[in-house]
C-alpha cells in the first residue's frame, strides 16, 4: 500500500458485522421503561407510521394552538394599547376553549397506547422483558400525560410566551413566574385527569374503537346527566361537579382564582374532592384490570 | 401420525425406558434450567405436581399434550407466574426473585402470530431489543443483523401486517435473538408453517443453537421436529416430568423388532401373537416382541410370513423413536 492511500484507511469502518453475541452493558428496567415511553409517544403521534396515522394527532394539536395564534395575531395587529393587557382569566378560559380538543385527543391517544399492546400480544412480550405490569403502566401514564400536555399545558404556555412578546403578558419576573406556575399546575391537572380517564376505559376493552367511543360517551354523558339532574330536578348543586368535561376546566380556573359559570354554586372543596375521587376510581380500574390480567401466551 | 391398530390388551408393546434416564438422571453438561419438585396450580386446578428436570446447554425440546402446561412452564421460567412449591433456577437464578435481571438475558418467542400490524419489522425488533436493555445504537444495528440472519434482511422495512405467517415467525425469532440472549424460549416456533418453511425454520434454530452458542428451549407438538434438531428432550404429562435426557440416550434400550410388510399384516400379526409374542400393528409396520432375543423373534416372524405368503419388506431390531417414548410415557401405549 502506498503512503498516498493511508489517509483513507484510517477512516474505514465495517458496517456489515453480521449477527454476533452481545456482552456489553444493558440498560435494565429504566432503559426498558424509557423505550416504552418513547415508543408510545412515537406511536400516538404517528411517527414511523404511514401518513394516515399522523392526521388525527396533528389536526388535534393544531386545533389546540389555533386560538393562541389568533389571540397573539390580534395583539400583533392592534397592539397592546388596543387589545389591552391580558389577565389571568385569559389563561383560565383557554383551558375551556380547548377542552374539546383535549377530549378528542384523549379518545384517540388513550386507546392507541394501551389497546393494541394487548390485542397484538405485545403486552405479553413486554412482560417477557425486564418490564413488569407496573413499570409498563408507569411508562404509559408518563407518555399519555406528556401527550395530553401537548394539547392542554403547552398551548397555554405558548399563549403566555406570545403575549409576552406582544407586550400583553404579565409584568415583572414575579408575575411571570407566578403565571407560569399556575399554567403548569392547571395543565398538569387537566393532563393527568384525562390520562387516567383514557387509560381506565382503555383497560376495560382490547378494542381500540370501543375504547375511543367509550371515552367520548362517558365524558359527554357525564355533562348531560349532570346538567339534567341540576336543571330539571332538585338535585343539589354539587352534582354539577360530575360533569367530567367541565370539572378539570373548573379546577384549572380555580388555580387562576377564576370560576366557570356552570360551577358557580359548586365549592372548591367539592370540585377538588370530585376530581380526586374520579381520578382514584380510574386508578383503581387500571390497577385492578391489569392485576387480574393473566398473560398466558 | 399413523393410525394405530392393536391386537388385544395383552399385546401392547411395552417401551422400556432405562431407569437411569428418567427425570432424575444426571446430565452431561451444567444445567441451564433446573426444576426440582415444582408444583403449580391455577386456582384449584393443578398444572404441575412434581416437575423435576435438569435441562443442559444446547437445544432442548419440551414435549407434552395440549394443556400439559408447557406455556405455563415458560411463564414460570420467565418469572411471570409464581410456583406453589419446589425450586426452580434458570441460569443459576431463581426467576421468581431475579425476574428482570434474568429476563433481559432471555429471548422469548410466543406462540401467537398476532404482532403489531402497522409497525415495520425492524422497528419492532429494535424496540424489543431496547426493552431488553440494549442501548439505542446497539439495538438498531443488532435488529438489522438479526433480521438478516433470519432471512428478512430485504424485508425489514415492511410492516409486519403485510407479512406471511412464515415471515412473522421469523420476525418473532429475530426479536428473540436481537438483544443477544443466553437462552431463547420458543413456543411452537413452526406453528402455521408449510413443510418447506418448517424445514427452513428448524435449520435456522439449529444454526442459532450451534453457531452462536445460544441455549434453546422449544416446545412443539411435532415430535419429529424435536427429534431432528434437539439435543435433549423433556416430556411432561399429568403435572410431572415423565422423561428427560439426551435424545440419543432415550432412544436406546428398546427391545423387540420392527417388521415392514406389503400385505397380510393382520394375518401375520395373528400368527405371531399365537406363537406367544406381543405384537402391535402401526400402519404398515408390526412392532414385535419385547425382551425376546432378536433371533427368536426372527424365527417366529419368518414362519408367519411364510405361512401367509406375505411380502416382507424389512425386518430389524427396533429403535425406539421419540414418538414411541412420548406415547408410552404420556398415553401409556
Amino acid at each position: 500500500m502506498t503512503s498516498e492511500m493511508q489517509p483513507n484507511a484510517g477512516s474505514a469502518q465495517i458496517y456489515d458485522r453480521g449477527y454476533r453475541p452481545y456482552d456489553g452493558d444493558r440498560t435494565g428496567v429504566s432503559g426498558a421503561v424509557k423505550s416504552v415511553f418513547r415508543a408510545s409517544i412515537e406511536r400516538a403521534l404517528g411517527l414511523r407510521r404511514k401518513f394516515r396515522f399522523k392526521i388525527v394527532p396533528v389536526l388535534t394539536i393544531v386545533i389546540a394552538y389555533i386560538p393562541a395564534l389568533i389571540f397573539m395575531g390580534l395583539g400583533v395587529l392592534f397592539g397592546s394599547e388596543v387589545a389591552g393587557d391580558v389577565g389571568a382569566a385569559e389563561y383560565a378560559d383557554y383551558f375551556g376553549l380547548i377542552s374539546i380538543a383535549v377530549v378528542l385527543f384523549t379518545a384517540f391517544v388513550g386507546p392507541e397506547l394501551l389497546c393494541p399492546d394487548r390485542q397484538s400480544g405485545l403486552f405479553g412480550m413486554y412482560l417477557a422483558s425486564p418490564l413488569n405490569k407496573w413499570n409498563y403502566l408507569a411508562a404509559k401514564v408518563g407518555a399519555l400525560t406528556l401527550l395530553l400536555s401537548l394539547v392542554s399545558l403547552f398551548p397555554v404556555l405558548f399563549l403566555l410566551i406570545g403575549y409576552s412578546f406582544t407586550g400583553q403578558g404579565p409584568d415583572g419576573f414575579g408575575e411571570v413566574a407566578k403565571t407560569v406556575g399556575q399554567i403548569i399546575a392547571a395543565g398538569l391537572v387537566v393532563s393527568i385527569f384525562y390520562t387516567l380517564i383514557g387509560m381506565a376505559i382503555s383497560t376495560l376493552t382490547k378494542r381500540q374503537g370501543f375504547a375511543s367511543a367509550g371515552i367520548v360517551m362517558v365524558l359527554i354523558a357525564s355533562g348531560v346527566f349532570a346538567g339534567i339532574l341540576t336543571e330539571a330536578t332538585n338535585a343539589p348543586d354539587w352534582v354539577r361537579a360530575f360533569d367530567l368535561i367541565s370539572l378539570p376546566t373548573d379546577i384549572a380556573g380555580r388555580i387562576f382564582d377564576e370560576q366557570i359559570v356552570q360551577f358557580e354554586n359548586v365549592s372548591t372543596s367539592m370540585s377538588v374532592a370530585t376530581l380526586f375521587g374520579v381520578m382514584a376510581l380510574c386508578a383503581a380500574i387500571i390497577v385492578g384490570g391489569y392485576q387480574r390480567m393473566e398473560v398466558t401466551k | 401420525m399413523c393410525d394405530r391398530h392393536q391386537i388385544g390388551e395383552s399385546e401392547h408393546v411395552n417401551i422400556a425406558v432405562d431407569p437411569g434416564l428418567t427425570p432424575q438422571a444426571p446430565l452431561p453438561s451444567p444445567a441451564v434450567i433446573s426444576a426440582a419438585a415444582v408444583s403449580k396450580s391455577w386456582g384449584t386446578t393443578p398444572v404441575f405436581t412434581d416437575l423435576t428436570a435438569n435441562i443442559p446447554k444446547g437445544i432442548t425440546g419440551l414435549l407434552g399434550s395440549n394443556g400439559s402446561g408447557k406455556t405455563t412452564l415458560f411463564g414460570m421460567l420467565l418469572g411471570l407466574h409464581d410456583r406453589n412449591g419446589g425450586s426452580l433456577s434458570v441460569m443459576g437464578e431463581d426467576p421468581a426473585t431475579a425476574g428482570p435481571e434474568l429476563r433481559q438475558l432471555i429471548g422469548y418467542s410466543p406462540e401467537h402470530h398476532d404482532l403489531p400490524v402497522d409497525v415495520a419489522a425492524q422497528d419492532f425488533v429494535r424496540h424489543l431489543a431496547e426493552v431488553h436493555g440494549l442501548p439505542k445504537h446497539e439495538a438498531t444495528t443488532r435488529s438489522s443483523d438479526a433480521l438478516w440472519l433470519v432471512g428478512l434482511g430485504e424485508e425489514r422495512a415492511r410492516p409486519i401486517g403485510t407479512m406471511s405467517t412464515g415471515q412473522r415467525q421469523r420476525v418473532k425469532l429475530a426479536q428473540a435473538i436481537a438483544h443477544g440472549p443466553s437462552l431463547i424460549i420458543l413456543d411452537e416456533p413452526t406453528d402455521g408453517l408449510d413443510p418447506v418453511q418448517r424445514d427452513d425454520m428448524l435449520e435456522l434454530i439449529r444454526k442459532i443453537g450451534t453457531d452462536y452458542g445460544i441455549d434453546v428451549l422449544l416446545s412443539s407438538h411435532l415430535l419429529e421436529e424435536v427429534e431432528r434438531i434437539a439435543d435433549n428432550v423433556v416430556i411432561i404429562a399429568d403435572g410431572k416430568t415423565v422423561a428427560a435426557g439426551r435424545i440419543d440416550d432415550l432412544q436406546i434400550g428398546q427391545g423387540g423388532a420392527v417388521v415392514v410388510l406389503d400385505d397380510q399384516h393382520e394375518a401375520v400379526a395373528r400368527s405371531i401373537h399365537e406363537a406367544g409374542i406381543a405384537v402391535r400393528i402401526d400402519g404398515g409396520r408390526l412392532f414385535v416382541g419385547n425382551d425376546e432375543p432378536i433371533e427368536a423373534i426372527g424365527a417366529v416372524v419368518r414362519d408367519a410370513v411364510a405361512t401367509h405368503e406375505a411380502s416382507l419388506r424389512r425386518f430389524g431390531a427396533r429403535q425406539q423413536s421419540l414418538e414411541d417414548l412420548f406415547l408410552h410415557e404420556v398415553h401409556g401405549e
